[in-house]
């Protein structure tokens, strides 16, 4: 059996994740023995337009990226979202919360009309094409990318935590962030990350998007309890969880 | 078996000799709080800490521990890791979690991977020094024990009393050059073993542990299963920190080149959403409220009805760990002995 084709793409993103897969190191040495790379712009220079797979960072923040994307899809038979802007929009989305033209103006200045600056709202890769896989975080786990792919390759369908970063986060014996008088946003957020930022002390900024149900009237309930507000909660989910359902 | 006097240098030089001469886990602190960890320096020890984040099951149920290994070529094989070890300074209530982990994991099939880990361990038990801000050890029978473990040290006063209670103890303690306890040292330890049962009850069960089977048995049906059930993030917190809760997850991961492989097992927890998710996708428990019970069900009712001690130990980590500060299993209990 030939080996399967795949191909890499970015869109809106600082090419971080992409930056995760080359920080696999001699693991990259296995990951192309498994696979045929086609197109990887950020680590090769051949590209392809025949592919199995296709790989997709970043958000989609223009209209030609759409037809882009679409093209990609087309092409390929299974898609991946790889990282936060590209499975829930991440960061780019902060833009959404925001007058398209006032977001031009403040980023662009006097050069916001220009035609090659045109931009739309932020759209995760699944708001415009079928996603068969996802990777989340901002940056990936590499870690969970190498089984994600080696589950593919075996096929079996790989399985995100469906329990919120709690989970990971107790099992590495954190105190609890909540704790120290943070809001963490952990109990909502889809775990899978081993809990980096709170066992280096910091509260979780939920890159990883929600869990499937998360309770978030809990959230809310708990504010009173640890002498927050619900705009403090806000202001700590508008980053990475903006024109996110659910929504407070 | 003897007991022994030691005063603190005393201590701290056997101590030192046991971390020298092996592997040695105890609590040491880790930020504000207290942890088991790998002891390579004795003054790091501390035997006065209050509870620790999570109980010494690390030990015998790893967070994640793999089970076997394997070629999808043929062939497998078991992976059983049990070197030697001392753990130093575990809590009453902690001792009697790891007894009832010992006749869980030997009942039905037993558990070979538990049983090494279990075989190679020489437990130090500890009586508690500092109360901690949630412990009901002593409305629990878990403020004390009075047997089963290797050592046993408690303070009394400036000295310590280092009990022997097996071989591995006595030969722990061999060589350790102080005077054996006199009469008035052990009526010291009993009288520590008294105030430490009466000050271990930040919460105060209002019936006998024994009570609890017959009283779930007739609250399936009571209203606080669903109101505490609203606040809960299915996050699983209060299974992880439990020393008594040790459910967990197998699953196979294969290598890159996809033949050779292995099987591990993690910490799963009844409080998860996906938890009794089971072959095409059926859960047995998708709502919060019937998570939430179980867990309780479970503590009062299924393991004493297996191992006929109730499996709630009074250490209090569940009530510190829960964010959204519903898991308080004394609340529970007692709103359910009110009846409505």
């Amino acid at each position: 059996m030939s080996k399967p084709r795949v191909a890499i793409f970015d869109f809106a993103c600082c090419e971080g994740c992409q930056l995760q897969i080359v920080n696999l190191e001699e693991e990259i040495i296995d990951l192309v023995t498994l696979v045929d790379v086609v197109e990887w712009r950020e680590a090769m220079s051949e590209q392809s337009e025949e592919y199995d797979i296709a790989i997709i960072e970043g958000s989609i923040t223009r209209p030609q990226d759409e037809e882009r994307l679409k093209e990609i899809r087309e092409r390929a038979k299974i898609l991946i979202a790889l990282g936060a802007c590209a499975v829930t929009g991440g960061i780019n989305k902060l833009k959404n919360n925001f007058d398209l033209e006032d977001v031009k103006k403040c980023v662009y200045g006097k050069d916001a009309a220009m035609p090659h600056l045109d931009t739309a709202m932020t759209k995760a890769v699944g708001e415009v094409v079928k996603v068969d896989f996802v990777v989340p975080g901002c940056p990936i786990n590499r870690a969970e990318f190498a089984v994600i792919v080696r589950s593919l390759a075996l096929g079996k369908t790989p399985v995100l935590p469906t329990y919120p970063v709690c989970v990971e986060c107790k099992m590495r014996e954190n105190g609890c962030r909540f704790e120290y008088d943070e809001i963490c946003l952990g109990p909502i957020t889809r775990a899978g990350c081993d809990a980096p930022c709170p066992s280096a002390g910091h509260w979780c900024y939920g890159c990883r998007g929600y869990v499937d149900d998360p309770n978030v009237n809990a959230a809310k309930d708990i504010l009173e309890k640890y002498g927050k507000t619900i705009d403090d909660l806000k202001s700590k989910m508008l980053l990475f969880n903006s024109k996110q359902e659910p929504t407070l | 078996m003897s007991v022994k006097k030691l005063d603190k240098k005393a201590l701290n030089s056997w101590v030192e000799s046991l971390v020298a001469g092996q592997k040695v886990f105890g609590v040491q602190a880790k930020g504000e709080r207290f942890a088991f960890a790998e002891l390579t320096d004795a003054s790091a020890l501390r035997l006065d800490y209050d509870v620790t984040m999570l109980p010494p099951k690390k030990y015998f149920l790893p967070q994640r521990e793999d089970l076997l290994t394997f070629k999808r070529s043929g062939g497998h094989e078991s992976v059983i890791e049990c070197d030697p070890f001392v753990l130093l300074g575990v809590h009453p209530y902690d001792f009697v979690a790891i007894r009832q982990m010992d006749a869980i994991f030997e009942k039905d099939n037993d558990d070979i991977h538990y049983k090494a880990r279990r075989n190679a361990a020489t437990i130090v038990v500890c009586d508690v020094q500092n109360a901690s801000e949630n412990v009901f050890a002593g409305c629990m029978n878990g403020a004390v024990v009075e047997d089963g473990y290797d050592v046993l040290i408690t303070g009394i006063g400036k000295d310590y009393l280092l009990d022997a209670g097996t071989e591995k103890g006595e030969a722990l303690l061999h060589g350790v050059g102080a005077p054996d306890a006199r009469a008035e040292d052990m009526a010291e330890r009993s009288k520590v073993w008294e105030a430490n049962k009466a000050a271990l009850k930040k919460h105060e069960l209002k019936c006998a542990p024994a009570d609890l089977p017959k009283l779930l048995g007739s609250s399936e049906e009571h209203p606080v299963w669903a109101e505490k059930a609203e606040g809960c993030f299915s996050c699983g917190s209060c299974n992880l920190v439990c020393p008594t809760c040790y459910c967990f997850d197998v699953q196979d991961e294969i290598d890159w080149n996809m033949d050779s492989g292995r099987r591990y097992r993690c910490w799963d927890g009844c409080m998860l959403t996906n938890f009794a998710t089971v072959t095409g996708n059926h859960n047995f428990r998708p709502k919060v409220e019937d998570r939430y019970r179980h867990r309780y069900y479970r503590k009062g009712k299924y393991i004493p009805e297996k191992i006929g001690e109730i499996s709630c130990v009074g250490c209090g980590r569940c009530i510190t760990a829960c964010v959204a500060k519903i898991a308080n299993p004394v609340e529970i209990y007692n709103r359910l002995l009110e009846g409505k």
